[in-house]
């Protein structure tokens, strides 16, 4: 026997001799528990414990490269060790992917060793999700025999799955589809919406502002006044600048019906407005560029708040909130789109928001209206919130118009008020 | 992306759903001061300050795993380069072989599954496929892609071992026979009698398989360690099976020196030592290695035999072991858990029901064997029927297999029950020595 052909005998037995062995240590494993949240239907808190062995493989958590891994090294590493997990983990509530939001970091020890503890939160704040589903991707390029135990806790009911990344995808019908649950949870969507949509907030106050108010016409002092009426109207700005009195004068409302009455007609024509383009942008019949769409309301914004400097319309202010209120429409159908409507959940998200939009404006209308009417005959009322007050949501919206129509940002802009 | 291929959980009642012990207690053995300090844990805690150890891992002074950070950069700079794949993933299994740690096959496995994608894989990397196959139990699957190799590569020695290894697992004593003839005619005596002393070992020729083993005993001072403990070991098993305790025990001792801390070495000879009563030496031997599963399977039944205080957390600790390895899915140690079954929970019959199934994948002698003990201790001699016949076939002979087969071909399938049980069936040395 040659001195090459025993050696390379003895290498063929070194590797051939392993048949004869155990291993002494399973393979790869690491648990994944999700729970759902009895009082928040939207969030399922999830427990994931990963070997610190298998980490240190794939992203090295001994940084002083002495054999062991110790506490400050996993702290030190933490954020490395969520990104890396929570990027390889997917869970879905109805095809809507959830937000992984960490919240806490632990150990655990397993019967293999001890094991990193990732706490997180998988928000599903698009729907309630019926069908939850687990897409796992931990250590699939790393180690094909890995396993991914998941267990979830639902309720009464507990289901378990052996993931693998040959077969990472696991769902379960958590429960029957909450239409009703979807239907409140849209509400509170569109009621957000409209109270942190400063732009809706300023267009429907510029309009409701001179509704306690009713506005008298001066006697005209013959032709010049004309004149120089027609060169102060041209710009709201100019007028009050001017020392010239206007050539009309805003008068307090005597009764609260009539006030409240014009209040009431701005709002439904509004809501009748908006409702009608929401549901077609929703439903797909109409469809404008997101870029016209906010700049239109910009304008909306600037045209209703110029009407209190410069009145063209009074008594018929509804007649504005009813033609704007289609590119208002417009901007809640792009933000709920935003949220990614559940397939079959259509109905009662657009129900849903339409209610919660509306919900939030008549908030908004009981809180103005008794307070503006209470203050209605101060010259805080009539100068400094209905004068100034526009003025400055002119500005304002000269502001979002000239950014969102010419896509640029006017420095300092909107670190002062958000767009 | 992703719906494309669902798995639909299996819904599991809470009685029923996995209870994860996570016992600290192993672990207090093996790992340093500021660990043990520890105290059982078994919820998810936050470790007392950033000094606490809490996993020991490979250190870069360890050269093998220097040798893996050149390996992997090399394969990283060419990773296209088969032979590059193939050293690294050889590197990985091994190591894994000498640590008994798992999982280093999956990364062995991640290292040349690219390669197997295409449709004729090289013959070294189909090689190391089969290894990590075959070190997972696959055994058919390994089978398979061997025979593949050798229809390519008709002399390939490693293939030609691997095969013959797995054909003597399986029980396959025709096939083994041939892949002895092969390897003689390709590598020549010394793999040639190696590879057939052992299957004279497991065809009741021990004095023959002594005798050629003998032969090649000492092969030298330049080859490795591992292959001259390698066959030491193979020696003890052989006088063991003879009967011959203290042979076994001095090949046992030599092997151990050769290897120190070599995991299926360690089970292998804390076995014998309960088999033969020497419990508290079986402690000694494993005592230091409990996080390895079939040490720590030694030390539980060891110090379940010697019914010590201790052992009843250990008994819990292994259950939990076992329960996470059915939790993944895995049925590797499907003959060790049916021997615990039997010797230290008292279950008799799910010890039966998972010997026939490990029967179905592998069937050394001690396969075998606890699959005889299982019937009797059922009293069901009938259950053991495929075992007899396959000991008819092979001939095969072994001390502790032997008294076994005289009691079932004694016991009427409808009689006799009382008379035999587990523990009798394991006093054919136990008894003598107290």
């Amino acid at each position: 026997m040659s001195l090459h052909r025993l050696l390379y005998a003895l290498f063929a037995i070194v590797i051939g001799f392993s048949p004869l062995s155990a291993f002494a240590h399973k393979e790869s494993d690491a648990y994944l528990t999700l729970r759902t949240d009895t009082a928040n239907d939207h969030v399922m808190h999830g427990q994931w414990d990963i070997a610190l062995r298998d980490l240190d493989y794939a992203i090295g958590l001994d940084s002083r490269h002495d054999g062991t891994i110790t506490w400050g090294e996993v702290k030190a590493q933490r954020k490395v060790i969520e990104e890396y997990a929570l990027s390889r983990l997917e869970v879905k509530g109805d095809g809507l992917t959830c937000a992984m939001q960490p919240t806490g970091q632990k150990i655990d020890e397993h019967t293999d060793g001890a094991y990193a503890v990732i706490l997180f939160d998988a928000v599903c704040d698009k729907n309630i999700p019926s069908k939850l589903t687990v897409v796992y991707r931990l250590m699939y390029d790393l180690d094909p025999y890995h396993r991914g135990i998941v267990t979830i806790h639902a309720g009464d009911k507990i289901a378990g799955a052996v993931l693998a990344p040959s077969d990472p995808v696991a769902s379960l019908n958590l429960r029957e589809p909450d239409r009703w649950g979807e239907f409140k949870s849209f509400v509170t969507d569109g009621i957000w919406h409209i109270w942190t949509g400063i732009d809706h907030i300023l267009f429907l106050l510029s309009l409701l502002l001179p509704a306690v108010l009713i506005r008298r016409r001066l006697q005209p002092r013959g032709d010049g006044w004309r004149a120089s009426t027609a060169l102060a109207e041209t710009s709201g700005a100019f007028m009050v600048l001017t020392t010239q009195p206007p050539q009309y004068r805003w008068e307090a409302s005597p009764r609260f019906w009539p006030a409240c009455l014009d209040v009431i007609k701005v709002v439904t024509a509004f809501s009748l407005s908006h409702s009608v383009t929401l549901s077609l942008a929703v439903l797909g019949i109409v469809h404008l560029p997101d870029r016209l769409v906010e700049s239109g309301i910009a304008l909306s914004v600037m045209v209703a708040a110029l009407n209190n400097i410069y009145p063209v319309v009074h008594k018929r202010v509804w007649l504005i909130a009813f033609a704007f209120g289609f590119i208002h429409g417009l901007g809640f159908a792009s933000a709920l789109a935003g949220l990614q409507l559940p397939a079959g959940a259509m109905a009662a998200s657009l129900g849903g928001f339409s209610v919660g939009v509306e919900i939030g404006q008549e908030a908004i209308v009981l809180a103005f209206l008794p307070l503006a009417y209470a203050l209605r005959k101060t010259w805080f009322y009539q100068v400094v919130l209905l004068r100034w007050g526009s003025l400055l949501i002119i500005a304002l919206a000269t502001g979002w118009l000239v950014q969102r129509a010419f896509n640029i940002l006017i420095p300092g802009f909107s670190t002062i008020i958000p767009s | 992306m992703n719906d494309t291929h669902e798995g639909t959980l299996d819904e599991v009642r809470r009685s029923s759903c996995c209870v994860v012990l996570r016992l600290f207690f192993p672990l207090l053995l093996m790992l340093p001061v500021p660990l043990a300090a520890q105290t059982v844990r078994d919820a998810p805690y936050i470790p007392a300050s950033d000094s606490v150890v809490l996993q020991l891992v490979p250190p870069q002074t360890d050269p093998r795993v220097r040798q893996f950070d050149q390996l992997r950069s090399d394969f990283g700079a060419h990773p296209q380069d088969a032979a590059k794949a193939v050293l690294l993933a050889t590197a990985y299994v091994d190591y894994g072989r000498s640590t008994g740690d798992a999982r280093y096959l999956g990364r062995a496995m991640a290292v040349i599954q690219p390669f197997l994608e295409s449709p004729i894989p090289p013959v070294p990397v189909m090689l190391i496929h089969a290894t990590i196959q075959q070190s997972r139990h696959f055994f058919q699957a390994s089978r398979d892609e061997l025979t593949q190799i050798l229809k390519r590569d008709p002399g390939n020695v490693q293939a030609l071992l691997t095969l013959a290894t797995v054909a003597m697992v399986q029980g396959d004593h025709a096939l083994a026979n041939r892949l002895c003839v092969d390897l003689t005619n390709n590598a020549g005596n010394f793999m040639g009698m190696i590879c057939s002393a052992s299957l004279r070992s497991l065809s009741g020729q021990g004095a023959q398989a002594n005798a050629l083993f003998s032969y090649v005993e000492d092969p030298g001072p330049k080859a490795p360690p591992a292959i001259a403990a390698w066959i030491e070991g193979l020696m003890a098993d052989n006088a063991a099976r003879m009967g011959l305790v203290d042979q076994a025990d001095t090949h046992f001792k030599k092997a151990l020196q050769l290897t120190p801390g070599d995991n299926f070495l360690l089970a292998d000879y804390g076995e014998f030592l309960i088999d033969h009563g020497r419990d508290k030496e079986a402690i000694d031997l494993v005592g230091g290695d409990t996080q390895s599963d079939t040490s720590f399977l030694v030390l539980v039944t060891a110090e379940k035999a010697l019914g010590l205080p201790k052992a009843k957390a250990d008994i819990t600790e292994m259950d939990a072991r076992f329960r996470s390895m059915d939790q993944r899915g895995d049925h590797v140690f499907m003959r060790e858990e049916a021997s615990y079954l039997l010797h230290v929970e008292h279950d008799p019959k799910a010890a039966l029901n998972l010997a026939t199934q490990n029967w179905r994948v592998q069937r050394a002698p001690k396969d075998v064997r606890v699959y005889l003990e299982a019937a009797l201790a059922t009293n069901d001699p009938a259950a053991a029927k495929p075992a007899l016949d396959f000991i008819d076939s092979t001939h095969l002979k072994d001390v502790t297999i032997d008294p076994l087969v005289a009691q079932l071909r004694a016991a009427q399938p409808d009689r006799s029950a009382l008379s035999v049980s587990a523990s009798a069936s394991r006093s054919f040395s136990r008894g003598s020595d107290r």
